[in-house]
């Protein structure tokens, strides 16, 4: 890890000396345990401020369009998946973009440490272990136990696209969609209620939407007044339609990042609906978002032998 | 003086045939306020809620109004709605921010009636902080983990009792429903002081920040402070001061309701006219707004700081914005003294 | 019982009247429906109203009118939004919402004794309308010296309450300078951007109060041009826009510093806004 965060300065130092990038977006160290914070590295002498480590849990990629001038991002691999598909669709102009690719261990669950150790007073991490202080108690982590979710089931650790690559690859664990299946084998009444539950903790502070590197519309359905899609109201029902609604404007989009469900304050599985609609994406079109450069985003491509009835043909 | 955990409870279930009583209830994995039915219900270790109980006075979403439309005329109903309510355990620092919502609710001008009229039939049963977050820093907001401010009663946790400070009017006739109190132990009045005495580790200094932001609307300062902000609202949402709201309509065919939800000055639409023009376009505006609102504005209107350090915003931010930095940043901002 | 600040009274559109050619702006005449109602809507010039179109909301829009003139209100109204679009397709007759008066009105009592130099731009001329109308009142007439009133559109069509400009053209108690962007065709008056004219027809500074609204640049360009005529901030007032819901200073969005326009404005001197952030 060491070597990599000095190879991570080095190259920043060096793009912002050559002035080949105006800033360099990265992680620092965060106010919190087990928390970075998003840092836009400006001049050289700041390089030092970025770290890497598994609490570099942000898609940096959502930074990219909002930030003005040249950039050099930070882009694990779902960072640089994102990355794709804003470039895939047009939101980026790749000649301002530098990719500094970093392979991911995977990054840390917080809330399921605090579940247990109450908030988080210290911790550190160190070879594969996270010792933790909590108001609660004090308790020991083996990494891989309190990996986020997202990681669990990550295929894309290794970046897809990177100007410079920085360290080495990292396994890619095995993965298929049992958690979806899982959810899918439920009967009706206990996923309506898995739902409902999930859903009433909602406070509609659209984090998950603004983290979401995918997330870009000028206009937000749920922030449109003429049609109103939705009101303000904050039950299940309305919550739930919030979150189906972005869920299936993500459909062939989203790179299963995770940002959205580790953005929400109140613990909402949201990746719950996003993973149910990426296994569908896979399994009708085969398509992952965000792996290739030659892939086009499943929905955005027109083909005369699609099956679908509707498609006027010859 | 003291009341055991027992009668209290008693008291607390026969409380609930005459009032609404509200209580930290641990629901879907997290400790917030919501009705409550039986003191069984009530979780008392816990640390803080995690939405501030602000929403009992001013619900996320609610019914100003009704109406149905026939034709051209219109029938007009107003949907204010009181009941007494018992708001049992909320912590200190809450407790402070209804002191301060009031002040936002009840101007120069006008009274809002669906904030008071709440307010003025609940009675509010503060319980003291036994233990202090490592986000708290209410003791540097003028507070302390066992401040009385805005509280009818406040009680401290005893283990097996409750210590009983009456505050107000208000609290002492509802003390008189709740049963008879005793002398404490001498190891409980130990155990009083020990917490009365508590203060938060994490501390920032505000002794000057007002006059400061006086002088730095055009200060440079705000050009980094946003920019890894993501603009959602889950700092405002969970903040017990926060308090903007919006007025819409929800409609289906010829009923509607005018209805008020939570809004936030994070939201570009929060500030978007008709026209299209904005007055806060950038994020580096609605940031300083942030900061000027909570540090400066509302003490000229108000002579408060509208932050009492409960650190949620701190544990919400998806990014790690943490306001305790913020205000850091204020302190060390320089500033041109003309 | 103590008034519900949120409940509107409800009054009767009894006319819904297209105002300019561009077909943007609509007059709207509302009726009190009852004596209680009118006696608690007392306003002055330069106070607006929130207005309901139940089924689409509500929005604050100067009223037009002024208390001189009893039994109804106006407004005038650009089409822009929801509310203003439900509004402008509303049949006469309909019942709509009123909460108000609303805000701060242009200091009459200060005014009195005093030239008046009224300066409007577009269709931000419904509040100054209301003043103009109130002073010339004959209750009032003899309180002011003389009023001159500088109104400018991009051309003709887009001037509101064309009948009573052409009253006021030949009305001795008021001193009329309307003009328009550019030339057109049949428009015999002047024709040029409002602070270029206001330069050329503007009264003495001498004991005279200006008042401005109109869109933000020709504002920003009136206000040097007032200076330079020698108008102290102090004497050269303004009323401010800005997106409002509660109209009452607590919903938090209207504030420029620690002002919320809604209810410690919309009128402000010149001298007051240059005491707060400029973020409007």
């Amino acid at each position: 890890m060491n070597s990599i965060i000095d190879d991570i300065r080095a190259a920043a130092r060096q793009l912002l000396a050559d002035g080949k990038v105006d800033v360099v977006i990265g992680y620092e160290k965060g106010s919190l345990p087990l928390k970075s914070t998003p840092c836009f590295v400006r001049s050289p002498q700041d390089a030092d401020k970025l770290i890497w480590d598994e609490t570099c849990e942000n898609n940096l990629a959502t930074y990219a369009a909002q930030t003005a001038g040249k950039k050099a991002i930070i882009a694990k691999g779902c960072d640089s998946r994102a990355l794709m598909v804003l470039l895939q669709e047009n939101q980026l102009v790749r000649d301002d973009l530098y990719i500094i690719g970093v392979s991911c261990p995977g990054v840390i669950d917080k809330n399921k440490i605090e579940a247990e150790t109450g908030e988080i007073i210290e911790a550190t991490i160190t070879d594969g272990k996270v010792s933790v202080k909590g108001i609660a108690c004090d308790k020991e982590y083996n990494f891989a136990d309190v990996k986020d979710a997202t990681c669990q089931t990550c295929r894309y650790p290794n970046p897809v696209i990177v100007d410079l690559k920085i360290g080495g690859s990292v396994e890619v664990p095995q993965s298929d969609f049992a958690d979806v299946i899982a959810l899918e084998n439920k009967s009706d009444a206990e996923r309506k209620a898995y739902f409902k539950e999930q859903m009433s903790k909602c406070i509609r502070c659209y984090a998950c939407r603004n983290a979401c590197p995918m997330c870009y519309c000028q206009e937000c359905f749920v922030d449109c007044n003429a049609p109103k899609w939705l009101t303000g109201g904050v039950d299940s029902a309305e919550n739930l339609l919030f979150q189906t609604g972005r869920a299936l404007h993500l459909a062939g989009r989203c790179v299963e990042c995770g940002a959205c469900s580790r953005a929400c304050p109140q613990g909402v599985d949201i990746r719950a609906l996003s993973r149910k609609v990426n296994k569908d994406v896979k399994e009708m079109y085969n398509h992952e978002s965000g792996i290739s450069e030659d892939i086009k985003p499943a929905l955005n491509v027109y083909s005369a032998d699609d099956p679908e009835e509707f498609l006027v043909k010859e | 003086m003291k009341i055991s955990k027992e009668k209290f409870g008693q008291s607390f279930d026969a409380l609930t045939a005459e009032y609404q009583v509200v209580a930290p209830v641990s629901e879907a994995g997290a400790v917030n306020f919501k009705t409550a039915k039986s003191f069984s219900e009530v979780k008392q270790d816990y640390l803080n809620s995690k939405l501030p109980p602000k929403s009992l006075l001013f619900p996320q979403h609610e019914k100003l109004l009704s109406y149905v439309k026939e034709g051209k005329d219109i029938t007009v109903k107003n949907e204010l709605k009181v009941g007494k309510t018992v708001l049992f355990g909320i912590r200190p620092c809450d407790a402070k921010a209804m002191l301060l919502l009031d002040k936002v609710f009840k101007n120069d001008q006008y009274r809002d009636p669906y904030y008071f009229d709440r307010r003025d039939n609940t009675v509010i049963i503060g319980l003291a902080c036994n233990k202090i977050a490592p986000t708290c820093f209410c003791s540097s907001m003028g507070i302390s983990p066992a401040c009385s401010e805005g509280s009818d009663l406040l009680l401290i946790d005893l283990g097996d009792s409750y210590n009983v400070e009456v505050i107000t009017e208000k609290g002492k006739e509802l003390l008189a429903s709740l049963g008879e109190l005793s002398e404490l132990s001498a190891q409980e009045q130990a155990l009083v002081d020990t917490v009365k005495s508590a203060q938060t580790t994490s501390k920032v200094d505000v002794s000057t920040i007002t006059a400061k932001l006086d002088k730095m609307f055009d200060n440079s300062y705000w050009d980094t402070l946003h920019e890894k902000c993501l603009g959602c609202n889950a700092c405002s949402f969970s903040c017990p001061t926060c308090h903007c709201f919006d007025i819409s309509e929800e409609v289906i065919k010829s009923e509607g309701s005018r209805v008020r939800t939570w809004d936030a000055c994070m939201a570009p639409l929060f500030t978007l006219h008709g026209s299209g023009h904005n007055p806060r376009d950038k994020k580096k505006s609605r940031w300083r707004q942030r900061m000027m609102h909570k540090f400066n504005y509302f003490v000229h209107n108000n002579g408060d700081i509208a932050c009492v350090g409960c650190g949620r915003c701190i544990k919400g931010c998806p990014v790690n914005m943490d306001i305790r930095q913020a205000i850091d940043g204020v302190n060390k901002a320089e500033v041109v003294v003309d | 019982m103590e008034q519900n600040p949120y409940l509107p009274i409800t009054m009767k559109l009894i006319k819904n009247m297209c105002e300019t050619e561009d077909k943007l702006i609509n007059t709207f005449t509302l009726q009190f429906q009852n004596k209680q109602d009118e006696e608690n809507f007392k306003y002055m010039p330069g106070q607006f109203a929130e207005l309901s179109a139940y089924g689409h909301g509500e929005a604050p829009f100067g009223i037009a009118t002024s208390p001189t003139e009893p039994g109804i209100i106006k407004f005038s109204v650009a089409k822009v939004g929801c509310v203003s679009n439900a509004l402008h397709l509303m049949e006469e007759g309909t019942m709509v919402g009123v909460r108000g008066p609303m805000g701060n009105y242009y200091p009459m009592e200060e005014f009195k004794g005093k030239n008046l130099v009224i300066i409007g731009g577009g269709f931000a001329f419904t509040t100054l309308r209301s003043m103009a109308v109130y002073m010339l009142d004959e209750k009032h007439r003899a309180d002011y010296g003389d009023i001159t009133v500088i109104y400018g559109a991009r051309n003709p069509g887009l001037l509101l309450y064309k009948e009573e400009l052409a009253e006021w053209e030949t009305n001795p108690n008021i001193n009329l300078v309307t003009t328009i962007d550019r030339p057109a065709e049949g428009w015999t008056k002047h024709v040029g951007f409002i602070p270029t004219i206001t330069e050329q027809v503007a009264p003495s500074s001498v004991n005279t109060y200006a008042v401005v609204c109109g869109p933000p640049a020709m504002i920003k360009y009136t206000l040097p041009v007032l200076e330079k005529l020698g108008f102290p901030p102090e004497r050269i007032y303004t009323s401010l826009e800005m997106r409002m819901k509660c109209g009452l200073g607590i919903c938090g969005r209207c504030n420029i510093g620690p002002k919320y326009v809604c209810k410690d404005g919309p009128v402000f001197s010149m001298a007051q806004l240059k005491e707060l952030p400029s973020e409007y």
